[in-house]
Formats: structure tokens, C-alpha cells, sequence
């Protein structure tokens, strides 16, 4: 009951100058805000950019020493220069602890004589039926599927490639030189990656028609908790094999992206400061303005502990508040924040930049309140600390 | 093997990879029939030739669904499969001597039984065929169909020889001069079918995109 009585005083202190607890609940609310979105956004934005690098498959490639591992680099040679890597590699890579996958591949390429004027070259993908979807899991087929059958005649196209071929899914497909048949059983959705003019096989199938047995590249998956370089490096142990990583990538992005935020978080700071000094000034205003007040409740009987309580409500009911106002407000705007940030930086990854949950409301809650417990604590001790004779004084002769 | 060469472009590659990824969701443009070397085949199909001028029509831009159907009635088939739509870029070359139009080349991608095959024609300014050759071809007959005998066929016919041909039966009514054209393999039936259709579909555009329509007058749809 003491307890109900002092939080209504101090609610009604605060009422009674409505306009500057309104101003300094929105100065709070706004502090909370930006704090809630930042962080929100920090999480979104890691989250989403981690999910980018793991659609692209693996984080790292083994492939055979001057192998070239890029369609591209292929063609630039001519179509020579594979190079090729036992087996049992794709195995010794698979069992070392930091490994969540791997898949193997083999790269192959033909002369098609009927490309153009003088010929041309064409490229084929073998990959593994089980373990390649599985690492590419989020490749979209704008029609079809994958491989029926591990050794299947059967092909997915790329988009362009199937574009430049014609092909859609049922379709043949004759691989030239070899003059094989395999049937076209999908077709992938434009990527904007080098996927897009590619024409994957089953591994198997192109061990076959090519009569190779070995491979020109392993995808690997690094577990999350996994330390890149030190697994880079321990790769690198193998016999003639050289690792394209892609933990570079992510590091170099994630290092931009950290520095921005540390600039971002600088001026989240401040806000939140300025938002801490407009509460202390709040309080202590209202604390001056009521010295006789507060003297004569001390003259009545009220302990030191009891005003200090007092006024450390009102600054808690205040930060709450504010606290409460701003992240719900950032709950509602999250989506906007994240078209705005969206069209500010030079790349995001795709998925929300923005991501609020449960955790976050609370810590941010907890946050602001203990802020306000903090910023609570001068004027409510200059409060306790006023003595009943010299405030009742003081308003006599002021 | 203690020395390590660490590649360090696989970054940027991806990156840039990356990169291009965002403006490829943007940028969903299907894929056209340029020649693949224009100077070189300008000068190889026109001899007397001294520059060219490229143009890029597509029937979405020029009149989109009322000039897709006009142009599938001349032709006497529809547009049909994930590639062959009204937003195809053409690309249309006019060939000058001088500071005279000489003539026009133009190409077309058709479905082939194994895979694509792009029909070039080089045309006079009445639209007639003064020389055909399959830019890319995939099928089990692709040498005897690039046996310049067999594109020495086309020479000389025009889109009034064409209108008569009817692409989904492959026949003509009454037999003229389409008939005479020999199949080189006929266990590749569908690739020559593809051939003759894909003339036909390229003399279309060409008429309504290059001459203004010269030979709409023999089109008895």
C-alpha cells in the first residue's frame, strides 16, 4: 500500500508539469529507438550477409594445383590446363573435424565445332546428385529439378545456358565431340552468378563419357564455429592442391560493415547521453521547484530514504516510458528502416537488415531503465538531502 | 611444394560476383542473335560492302501484344516456350556501300532437336535471301546442314515463298518453291523443320521491322 502511494505521488509530480515529462519521455523514446533499430539492424545485417555467403554454397574450394576453377579462367585457356586431383581427396577433406561437407566435382570441356564460324567451346559441371543440392540448396530451378538418378543422362541447365541452347526441361541435349544424349530434366532461375552458364551433369556421368575418374575441384563447408585460416592452412598440407577461400570475402564485407557500425554506435551514444542528461535535468528542475514541498514532507515525518525513493521513481517512470515508447515504435518502423538502410548502403545482402526480437526489446528495455536508475540517482540525492528548516526558509524569503 | 601462392583474387571475383547478382535482379532481358564477329561477317555476306549500321528492335517495345499476334498469324504459329517471347531483342543489321543501303542481315534463335540453332539471312533491300548460314548449330547433322549446298537453297526466296509454308505441318500448299528445298539428313527431320521455321519467323520480323511490310499483301491469313 506504501508502495502504491509513493508511485502515485510521484506520478503526479510528473503530471503536474505534463508538457516536460512528455518532451523528456520522447527525447527517451527516441534514444531507444535509434538503439533498438541499430542493434536490430547489426543483427539483421550480419544474419543476412551470413546467409548470402552460405547460399553460395561452400566457403572454400580445393582444387587440383593451376587447375582453373572458374568457367571463365577455362575458356581463357582455351579450354586446356585442367588439372586433376585423386578421389580419395574429396574423403581426407571430408574427415578432418572442421568440415560440414564437402562435394566433388569435375569440370570438363569439348570443342564444338558447330559454335560460330571456327567452333567453340563448351563446359560441363559434374556434381555430386546428393551432396551438391544439398550445399546449394537455395539454387531456384524455374523449372525441374534436380538428377533422378546418380548416374542419370540428364542435365540442368543454367539460365543463360539453357537460353543460348533453346532448352527446357524434357528437352535433349546432345554433348558435341562425345555426341551423347542427355535429357534436360531442369532448369535453374537466373542467379547473376556464373551458375547461370553452367551445365551441370551428374559427377558420375561425366566420369563416364569422358572416361576420368578424378576430379578437378571440392566444395567444402566449414562449420560455423569452425577457424578458417587455421583450416586454410591445414589444407594447404595436402599434396598439390590449392584453396580458393571464400572466408576473404566475408571478412573483407563484415570489416567494412564493422566500421560503419562503430560509427553508427558513436552517435547512438550520444543520443542516448543527451537523452540521460535531459532526464537528470528534468528531475533536478523539479526537485528545486519543490523544496518547500519536499521540506515539509520531511518536516512531517518522511525519511531521507523515502524522498530519495520518491524522486528515483519519477525518474524510473519516466525512462520506462520512454523505453516502452521507442521500442515499439521501432518495432513498427522496422520494415521502413530497412527499405531506408536499404537504399543508403552500396550493397546489402538479401533477407531482412532489420531483425527485433523477444531479447532485444527486453535488453533494450533493461537498458534504458537502468540508465534511468543511473540518472536517477543525483537529484533524488540532492532531494534526500535537503534539510525542512532551510527549504521552508528559503521559500519564506524567496 | 613450400612455397604457397594464395590467390587473392578469388575476393574480388566474388565480390564483383556479388555485385552482379543485385544487378541481375534487375536486369531480366532475354538473350538476342548478334553475329559474333560483325566486321568480319558484314564483309564475308556482303563483299562490296563499306559499313554497317546496327538496330535493336523487340515486338514488346514496337507494339507488344497486338504485334506479337499479328506476327504469329504470318508466321502461322505461335510464340511458344520460355525463350521465344515478344521481349527477344533483335538485333538487325543494314548494310551500306557508301552512303547507300545495300541490304540487311538478320538472325534468329530456334529450338533445335538437341539444342539451339541461330539462322542468319542476308537479305537484298526487297527482302529477298542473298545468303543463309546457321551461326551455331547443335545436332547430329550439324555438317551436313552447314554444307554450303544445303544453305544454297534459301537463296533467292523471299517471305512470298514462305507465306505458302506451313511451319507446324512442314508442308506447302500449293508445292512451289519451298518444297524443292532438300532435307541433307532425313533422320534429322525436325532440325530441317526448325531451319525452315526459323527462316520463315526471321523473314517476318525483318518485313515488319526493316521494310515496312512489303510482302503483307501476299499473307492470306
Amino acid at each position: 500500500m506504501k508502495k502504491l502511494s509513493l508511485f502515485e505521488v510521484s506520478y503526479k509530480s510528473l503530471l503536474r508539469k505534463k508538457t516536460r515529462s512528455v518532451l523528456t519521455i520522447l527525447g527517451i523514446a527516441m534514444a531507444a529507438w535509434v538503439l533498438v533499430s541499430l542493434f536490430g539492424f547489426n543483427r539483421g545485417y550480419e544474419a543476412s550477409l551470413n546467409k548470402d555467403i552460405d547460399n553460395l554454397g561452400f566457403q572454400m574450394l580445393v582444387v587440383a594445383k593451376g587447375c582453373p576453377y572458374e568457367a571463365a579462367t577455362l575458356m581463357l585457356k582455351g579450354g586446356t590446363g585442367l588439372k586433376y586431383m585423386n578421389e580419395t581427396i574429396a574423403a581426407a577433406v571430408a574427415a578432418e573435424p572442421e568440415v560440414e561437407g564437402v562435394t566433388p566435382m569435375l569440370m570438363q570441356v569439348v570443342f564444338d565445332p558447330n559454335k560460330g564460324e571456327s567452333g567453340g567451346l563448351a563446359a560441363y559441371l559434374g556434381v555430386d546428385p546428393v551432396s551438391f543440392p544439398k550445399m546449394k540448396s537455395v539454387l531456384p530451378f524455374k523449372a525441374g529439378g534436380w538428377f533422378t538418378e546418380p548416374e542419370a543422362a540428364e542435365a540442368v541447365f543454367g539460365y543463360e545456358a539453357a537460353e543460348l541452347e533453346q532448352r527446357e526441361v524434357g528437352d535433349l541435349y546432345l554433348i558435341p565431340e562425345k555426341e551423347v544424349e542427355v535429357k534436360v530434366v531442369g532448369v535453374l532461375e537466373r542467379t547473376g552468378t556464373q551458375d547461370d552458364g553452367t551445365i551441370f551433369l551428374p559427377i558420375k556421368t561425366v566420369q563416364r563419357i569422358f572416361g576420368i575418374r578424378e576430379l578437378t575441384s571440392i566444395g567444402v563447408k566449414v562449420k560455423k564455429e569452425a577457424d578458417m585460416k587455421a583450416f586454410e592452412d591445414k589444407l594447404y598440407r595436402l599434396p598439390d592442391v590449392q584453396v580458393v577461400s571464400l572466408s576473404q570475402v566475408k571478412t573483407t564485407i563484415m570489416t567494412l560493415v564493422s566500421t560503419a557500425r562503430v560509427m553508427v554506435f558513436s552517435i547512438a551514444l550520444i543520443a542516448i547521453l543527451i537523452a540521460l542528461m535531459g532526464v537528470v535535468n528534468t528531475v533536478l528542475m523539479s526537485v528545486m521547484e519543490r523544496r518547500q514541498e519536499i521540506g515539509i514532507l520531511k518536516s512531517m515525518g518522511a525519511m531521507a530514504s523515502d524522498v530519495f525513493r520518491l524522486v528515483w521513481l519519477e525518474t524510473i517512470i519516466l525512462c520506462v516510458s520512454g523505453g516502452l515508447i521507442g521500442t515499439g515504435l521501432a518495432l513498427l518502423t522496422a520494415r521502413l528502416t530497412d527499405i531506408l538502410v536499404r537504399g543508403l548502403l552500396p550493397f546489402s545482402p538479401s533477407g531482412g537488415l532489420v531483425s527485433i526480437d523477444a531479447g532485444l526489446v527486453l535488453a533494450a528495455l533493461g537498458a534504458v531503465t537502468a540508465i534511468g536508475l543511473a540518472s536517477g540517482i543525483y537529484p533524488s540525492w540532492k532531494a534526500a538531502r535537503m534539510r525542512p528548516l532551510d527549504t521552508i526558509r528559503s521559500e519564506v524569503e524567496s | 611444394m613450400t612455397m604457397r601462392s594464395r590467390n587473392r583474387r578469388p575476393a574480388v571475383f566474388v565480390l564483383a560476383a556479388l555485385g552482379l547478382g543485385l544487378a541481375a535482379a534487375v536486369l531480366h532481358a532475354a538473350v538476342g542473335c548478334d553475329l559474333n564477329d560483325p566486321d568480319r561477317d558484314v564483309k564475308r555476306l556482303f563483299p562490296g560492302s563499306t559499313g554497317y549500321k546496327t538496330l535493336y528492335v523487340s515486338i514488346s517495345r514496337k507494339g507488344g501484344g497486338d504485334l506479337l499476334q499479328k506476327i504469329e498469324a504470318r508466321l502461322g504459329d505461335r510464340f511458344a516456350g520460355l525463350f521465344e517471347t515478344a521481349d527477344v531483342p533483335y538485333t538487325m543489321y543494314e548494310v551500306y556501300q557508301g552512303p547507300d543501303l545495300i541490304g540487311y542481315i538478320h538472325g534468329v534463335n530456334q529450338k533445335g532437336t538437341y539444342g539451339a540453332l541461330q539462322v542468319f539471312l542476308a537479305l537484298d533491300l526487297q527482302g529477298v535471301i542473298k545468303g543463309f548460314y546457321f551461326q551455331k548449330l547443335t545436332s547430329k547433322a550439324a555438317k551436313a546442314f552447314r554444307d554450303p549446298a544445303f544453305g544454297g537453297q534459301f537463296i533467292g526466296l523471299s517471305l512470298e515463298d514462305f507465306y505458302k509454308y506451313d511451319v507446324v505441318s512442314g508442308t506447302e500448299e500449293p508445292s512451289g518453291r519451298i518444297s524443292r528445298i532438300r532435307n541433307p539428313e532425313p533422320a534429322a527431320e525436325r532440325d530441317f523443320r526448325a531451319a525452315l521455321r526459323a527462316t520463315k519467323k526471321n523473314l517476318v520480323l525483318v518485313d515488319e521491322f526493316l521494310l515496312g511490310n512489303p510482302h503483307l499483301k501476299f499473307f492470306k491469313g
